[in-house]
């Protein structure tokens, strides 16, 4: 009998699994595993610690406080030095048009908007991370110096001031309390208002980013991402680098969308096709400038003339006349990551010519190059009519520009402190910087579709990039019948 | 034609054009070169053929424009080169039916007054106006008034440069009894001759379709001032060649060259775009960043005021309509749009070389591809102006075109794309791709049409679907409207389900053969001096508010049918009648992509199914008149039209006329009542036996001698079991694929699944032990013995009815050689002889409609399977209820399982008796 109960239970297992392994195999066949969850590489928020307690005044001034901060955090200060929020500048590089190396930064070369920062460090270094870059003399050893308030403090208590010194009023011991992890307001206190103002200098980083709609950045707005949940910080090192402001940059040194995303997600194989050739933010973020008016002109030759009223959107007479656009289309130019030509203080240049200050590398025979979206800021700015060199003037110190509104005297004055060499006749030539696009990404549903780039009404200037005509009827660049060049 | 051309010029035409070609290929390519270089160059336009080389214009009698001054004629314009009169003879957007034109009646739509199947003859109740056959005392349009009113959507040549018997209508005798040299006088409504000769012709107008911005509304009004022969030229104005001044057109000397040429860059000739052919097939909008607005139910042009279908590249999400849920419908209104295609993709020229793919069903089998062309030269002398078409419903235009276009699965693969999909093949048989992937038009299009009344504009009541509110103003809210699934029947005769609008009008016919009311006369009677008639005011007017709103203008009593039957009657007309009738639009257009295509289980396989759901005809009826279907489709109407209680009236689809059996949403009543029955039937009995017999065990109990018997070995048990689990759960699982509304926690598609894999699971089963009973010869238990075989069954029932409740034996001894008796013997052979092939082979067939859909449709189709096979479940069903209660009849109520489970049963010993003997 007790064998007979066996074999009855061992068939009625081989019946149920004659059953349930058929049903099991033919059901978990459509669902796969997602292997690539972009959630995994989004750091969690963890509480701070509450400095409330820990920290005691009486603070004097801010180099006060970082000692204070140093007495724990002993690296903190000696990591935040090693970087480029400090130093502004890159390391030195070789570049093929100059002999010896050169660095780039904010500290040594100029750009198309206010131009340069040295003799301008009164206004200037309000952004830098430091406390009290004066002049040339400014001691960067010293870790003191270091503003740990600028990107830990509530900004609700923390300004920062002239020569990048705290704002008048600024109580110290409360910033000092209120430290925490770096918020959108940290970041967003220089980087949003680049250029002298809300979105001049960025056409997508704007003070709409301190809350912004779902719509307008996907990733700050429907998911509440922090700005360090991309620009991730080992050390006091962030990820991420502006390319205006080197000449290359290792990819692994840069926030990639694929650092999160799949780079073949997309339902549609004609679009995972593309990726190969367009970049993510090219159809992802289809326009700049959405929310507040971002600088696309500035005309410095009309600055000093006084002879219009003066109008943040239009002329003021310290910096000349301006043109803002608002939600509009960027320009699209192949882009390596690297520039192939970034002006150094002293190049030559054509004034017949516009000037490109920063030249986006790659083409269309660059097989790591992506079609990239710019937004192009194009000035007039002064150079040196003989030596056809840009002119960095004077203008924030009491005897600059702003003040004078005399050219002769601040383009000399600011030639003898960046040690250029100048004529002394001036002109204003054109320059055009380009300014990667790569914030406010938008929903999926937001994205480009094809008509948008192709056709006969697209955005693209398909023969400027390179193509004999619409990739859709002349077949891309790495198609084996392409009839690309 | 071409007979008569000589061969010679022929051939050196073809040398020379082909060498100007070479050379304008050549510097095009060149100059494009230097284009590329150029910075930041007018963007690419793959529309504009550079390669066009610069022409004069030429009037009618070939004098350069510039010298005469006259109007420009396309045909010795473009005819210098292409072959115009082969491309107005082979063009049926020229001829319009004029070369089918028949008597009055002859025609497929069976309408008394139809004369050709094309726009020259062929009535549209929606624009109601009609050429009036030859002969008829009352005429509505005469051949320069059909084209007045008409004209605007017709390209020219045809009928608006030939007569009906093939003879130019210029060369005809001007006579005002000629309804082709006549025209109705506003003034006096006398007919007055029309002289071809001072109105001209409209001829073929190739700048309609081939420049990119044509003024199609100066033409327009050309045409409709009956200024014909401005017509093509009116289509230039706004290019910067010919300009308006007053009434006349002045050509631009600027626009043409030092050679009387028109220069390079006016002379830009292109394929059509959308643009060109949407200015008379529909709504169409190419510019994906500029929002598309649309009013309420004012949709622009024909295919959208029929469907709804609207051309566009551009999400919904981002159009300026007043759009409901318009935020999350991030689609774009056709995915072919947004993907760049153009109308000329799918319908292009018939030897246009570069699209030209011969049908697989002529084309060789050994052949894939036949990359033998027509020369290139030779297409462009010579391209057919016949475009290639599909299936549609108001099919009978052009009906010799049909389906030469290709269809959704010459471009796309349904085998890489729709595994998802069970049963892939039987559904693409049985419902189109459009069936699915266009679930929604989204926009208002036209439903009813009643022309009975009139209003004041000259314009009839019209109801819309898609849209509520004010449905003609901004307020109005554009809904959209799910179409309704018909049977088309294609070419090759294959039936398949595909989306439709259905419109349907009303209006007044009168005489015998019918005629509609025509416009003037239906004016007349409603209308004096512009102003409704005082008696229509007096019957209308049913708020006394001295005006007649459209929800008024409506004939809803006897009283005032009566009334405008006296007005007409008055007007001369006999024995004047309302009418109504039914026209399905097909709709192909406005496809989606697959994720926001149908592809839900539920929506098709259950009660409320998308197969199944109606559709509204109209709102109300005119005069109580049930409208009837046209007759010339390619759909089959038999359908249901019921009226709701609000006087609104709809079709519902019905899935038999279809040859469709849906599983979960058809069943057929009676098999369900019988089987159900059946069911309850068992289960009472057993429920009143069963309760007789406890009541009869407590006044006799039965004690019978019983001992021990090894009766069922391992495998019949194992065998058993796995039967009867399969069976119990295959009967739940059909339950739930037949009524999946009642079960809507489980997934159809699942249910399905596991249904199949239990039925595969029952089959090895019941083949497994079939070999088995017969290898052993265990298969005599249930055949039962022919000799004595009744007498037997009688005893056994005998037993049942009597014995059992007087405690009485068992009638036969169950011994291992024996197990059944005789009932159980004819049961068994009935259930696994009978039911059991027969609900395996339905079943088979059912999954095999897929397979063997040929061998399934032999035997009756699913239409039968079907409904078969829900009564043999059924039958299953009352057999497992009564088996079950029949195993407690043993010695004791459990003893029956308990040995089938354990083997071993206690088996009464029994006396001999005689019938064993």
């Amino acid at each position: 009998m007790k064998n007979f109960k066996l074999i009855w239970l061992l068939g009625l297992a081989i019946t149920l699994a004659l059953i349930i392994v058929p049903i099991v195999i033919f059901t978990s066949n459509g669902e796969k595993q997602t292997s690539n969850n972009p959630w995994d590489n989004v750091p969690v928020h963890v509480p701070h610690t509450d400095h409330t307690d820990i920290i005691e005044g009486p603070f004097e001034t801010g180099a006060d406080v970082t000692k204070a901060c140093l007495e724990c955090h002993e690296d903190a200060a000696f990591q935040v030095m090693q970087t480029s929020h400090w130093t502004w500048e890159s390391q030195p590089v070789d570049v093929p048009w100059r002999d010896g190396p050169v660095t780039i930064g904010k500290k040594n070369q100029i750009n198309n908007f206010c131009i340069g920062t040295q003799g301008n460090q009164q206004k200037c270094m309000t952004c830098h991370i430091g406390y009290g870059w004066e002049d040339e003399n400014y001691d960067f050893a010293d870790p003191s110096n270091v503003d740990c308030l600028a990107c830990h403090a509530d900004m609700n208590l923390y300004a920062k001031a002239d020569y990048g010194y705290p704002a008048l009023g600024v109580d110290l011991l409360a910033a000092a309390q209120s430290v925490r992890n770096p918020g959108r307001d940290n970041c967003g206190a220089c980087h949003f208002d680049g250029g002298g103002g809300n979105g001049v200098k960025h056409g997508e980083l704007d003070e709409h980013l301190y809350y912004p709609d779902g719509n307008l950045d996907v990733h700050m707005g429907a998911l509440d991402f922090l700005c360090t949940d991309c620009h991730q910080t080992q050390e006091h090192d962030i990820l991420g680098k502006l390319v205006a402001d080197n000449y290359q940059i290792p990819a692994d040194d840069q926030v990639q969308c694929t650092n999160c995303h799949d780079s073949q997600l997309h339902a549609d194989e004609r679009i995972n096709a593309h990726i190969q050739t367009v970049a993510c933010q090219t159809c992802h973020i289809p326009t700049i400038g959405v929310m507040d008016p971002t600088k696309v002109y500035w005309d410095w030759s009309t600055a000093g003339l006084g002879d219009q009223p003066d109008d943040h959107l239009t002329y003021l007479k310290i910096k000349g006349s301006f043109v803002y656009e608002q939600n509009f289309t960027p320009a699209y130019t192949w882009f390596n990551g690297d520039l192939s030509y970034r002006y150094i203080l002293g190049d030559t240049i054509d004034p017949s010519q516009p000037t490109v200050l920063d030249q986006p590398a790659g083409d269309i025979q660059d097989s790591n190059a992506l079609i990239f979206p710019f937004k192009i800021h194009i000035a007039k700015q002064p150079y040196d009519t003989v030596n056809n060199l840009l002119l960095q003037p004077l203008t924030a110190r009491e005897d600059g520009f702003w003040t004078t509104f005399d050219w002769a005297s601040a383009l000399q004055l600011g030639a003898d402190i960046s040690g250029l060499n100048y004529s002394g006749e001036y002109g204003f030539a054109e320059t055009w910087m380009y300014w990667p696009v790569t914030h406010t990404v938008r929903p999926a549903a937001d994205a480009l579709t094809c008509d948008n780039c192709h056709g006969p009404d697209g955005r693209m200037d398909w023969q400027a990039l390179g193509y004999y005509g619409d990739p859709i009827d002349w077949g891309g660049r790495f198609r084996s019948n392409s009839y690309q060049p | 034609m071409p007979a008569k051309l000589n061969i010679r010029p022929l051939v050196s035409r073809r040398i020379i054009f082909i060498a100007l070609a070479l050379i304008l290929l050549f510097t095009a390519f060149t100059a494009t070169q230097q284009i590329a270089q150029a910075k930041r160059s007018v963007s690419a336009n793959p529309e504009l053929s550079p390669i066009h080389p610069n022409f004069p214009m030429l009037d009618e009698n070939g004098v350069n424009v510039l010298e005469s001054g006259g109007a420009v004629s396309t045909i010795q314009t473009c005819g210098a080169c292409h072959d115009a009169e082969f491309i107005t003879e082979h063009s049926f957007h020229a001829s319009v039916g004029l070369n089918d034109f028949t008597a009055a009646g002859q025609t497929s739509s069976g309408r008394a007054w139809d004369t050709s199947p094309g726009l020259f003859g062929k009535w549209n109740p929606i624009a109601y106006r009609y050429l009036s056959p030859v002969g008829d005392e009352r005429i509505d349009l005469t051949t320069p008034m059909w084209l007045e009113t008409f004209g605007a959507r017709h390209v020219g040549g045809g009928p608006a440069v030939y007569a009906r018997n093939g003879e130019l209508l210029t060369s005809l005798k001007v006579d005002a009894n000629n309804p082709e040299t006549a025209a109705i006088d506003p003034q006096t409504g006398e007919l007055i001759a029309w002289d071809w000769n001072e109105s001209g012709v409209v001829e073929m107008n190739c700048f309609l379709c081939h420049t990119a911005n044509p003024n199609a509304d100066t033409r327009a009004t050309a045409i409709h001032e009956g200024n014909f022969r401005w017509a093509n030229t009116a289509t230039l104005v706004g290019s910067g060649i010919v300009e308006q001044s007053g009434e006349d057109f002045v050509w631009n000397a600027e626009a043409f060259n030092a050679e009387g040429e028109l220069s390079a860059d006016f002379a830009i000739i292109q394929d059509p775009t959308n643009e060109n052919c949407g200015l008379c097939h529909g709504l169409v909008h190419d510019n994906v960043e500029d929002p598309l607005t649309l009013i309420g139910c004012t949709p622009d042009r024909w295919s959208t005021i029929t469907t709804g279908q609207i051309i566009s590249p551009q999400k919904l999400a981002d159009s300026g309509l007043n759009l409901a849920n318009k935020e999350s419908l991030n689609r774009p209104w056709d995915i072919h749009a947004e993907r760049l295609l153009n109308c000329t993709d799918c319908h292009y020229s018939l030897n246009n070389p570069l699209y030209f793919q011969e049908s697989a069903s002529t084309q060789p089998e050994h052949l894939l591809f036949d990359p033998r062309r027509l020369e290139i030269g030779a297409y462009l002398e010579k391209p057919l102006h016949q475009f290639a078409r599909g299936d549609s419903a108001q099919g009978t235009i052009d009906p010799q075109l049909k389906d030469t276009m290709r269809s959704c699965d010459s471009c796309h693969s349904v085998e890489n794309t729709h595994d998802w999909l069970p049963y892939k093949d039987r559904h693409m048989s049985a419902i189109s791709c459009e069936s699915c992937h266009i679930p929604e038009l989204y926009s208002s299009s036209n439903m009813q049409h009643d022309w009975t009344v009139v209003q004041v504009d000259g314009n009839p009541v019209k109801v819309c679907r898609g849209v509520e509110g004010d449905s003609d103003t901004m307020r109005s809210l554009i809904v959209g409207y799910e179409p309704v699934l018909l049977p088309r029947t294609d070419v090759d005769g294959h039936i398949s389900l595909a989306p439709y609008n259905m419109i349907s009008t009303w209006f007044w016919v009168y005489g015998d053969p019918p005629r509609p009311v025509i416009q003037s006369d239906l004016e007349a009677a409603y209308l004096e001096d512009g102003e409704y008639h005082p008696g229509v005011m007096l019957r209308f007017d049913s708020n006394n508010d001295g005006q007649i709103d459209s929800a008024e203008l409506v004939i809803d009593t006897p009283e005032k049918e009566q009334f405008i039957r006296d007005r007409l009657t008055g007007l001369g007309l006999g024995n004047p009648r309302i009418v109504a009738e039914i026209q399905p639009y097909s709709i192909s257009h406005d496809v989606a992509a697959g994720d926001w295509a149908l592809s839900d289980c539920s929506a098709c396989h259950g009660a409320e199914s998308r197969i199944t759901q109606p559709i509204q005809l109209a709102a109300y009826l005119p005069g109580g008149v049930l409208p009837e279907f046209v007759i010339d489709t390619n759909t089959m109407l038999s359908g249901e039209i019921t009226t709701h209680e609000d006087g609104s009236l709809y079709y519902q689809p019905q899935t038999s006329e279809s040859n469709l059996y849906v599983l979960g949403h058809n069943s057929v009543g009676w098999v369900d009542l019988a089987g159900s029955l059946i069911f309850i039937g068992v289960l009472l009995g057993i429920v009143a036996h069963g309760g007789l017999r406890f009541y009869a065990s407590l006044r006799h109990p039965h004690m019978a001698k019983t001992e021990k018997i090894y009766m069922y070995g391992v495998y019949e048990r194992l065998w058993h079991w796995l039967q009867t689990f399969t069976i119990v759960l295959l009967l739940f699982t059909g339950l739930v694929i037949h009524k999946p509304d009642t079960f809507g926690i489980f997934a159809f598609r699942g249910v399905v699944l596991v249904h199949n894999v239990l039925a595969a699971i029952l089959v090895t089963n019941a083949a497994l032990s079939l070999f088995y009973h017969l290898a052993s010869g265990e298969i005599r238990q249930y055949l039962p013995r022919p000799s004595g075989f009744f007498d037997q069954a009688i005893t056994q029932t005998k037993f049942y009815m009597q014995g059992i409740f007087q405690g009485a034996e068992h009638p036969f001894e169950k011994t291992t050689r024996k197990k059944l008796n005789p009932l159980q013997q004819v049961t068994y052979f009935g259930i696994l002889n009978v039911l059991l092939p027969l609900q395996i082979i339905t079943g088979a067939l059912m999954w095999g409609a897929q397979r063997w859909p040929n061998l399934a449709e032999r035997l009756g189709g699913l239409l039968f399977l079907g409904p078969f096979h829900s009564l043999i479940a059924w039958l299953f069903a009352a057999f497992i209820v009564m088996h079950v209660y029949l195993t407690t009849t043993g010695h004791t109520p459990m003893a029956g399982i308990k040995a089938m489970i354990m083997g071993w049963d206690d088996v009464e010993v029994h006396t001999p008796s005689e019938e064993e003997s």
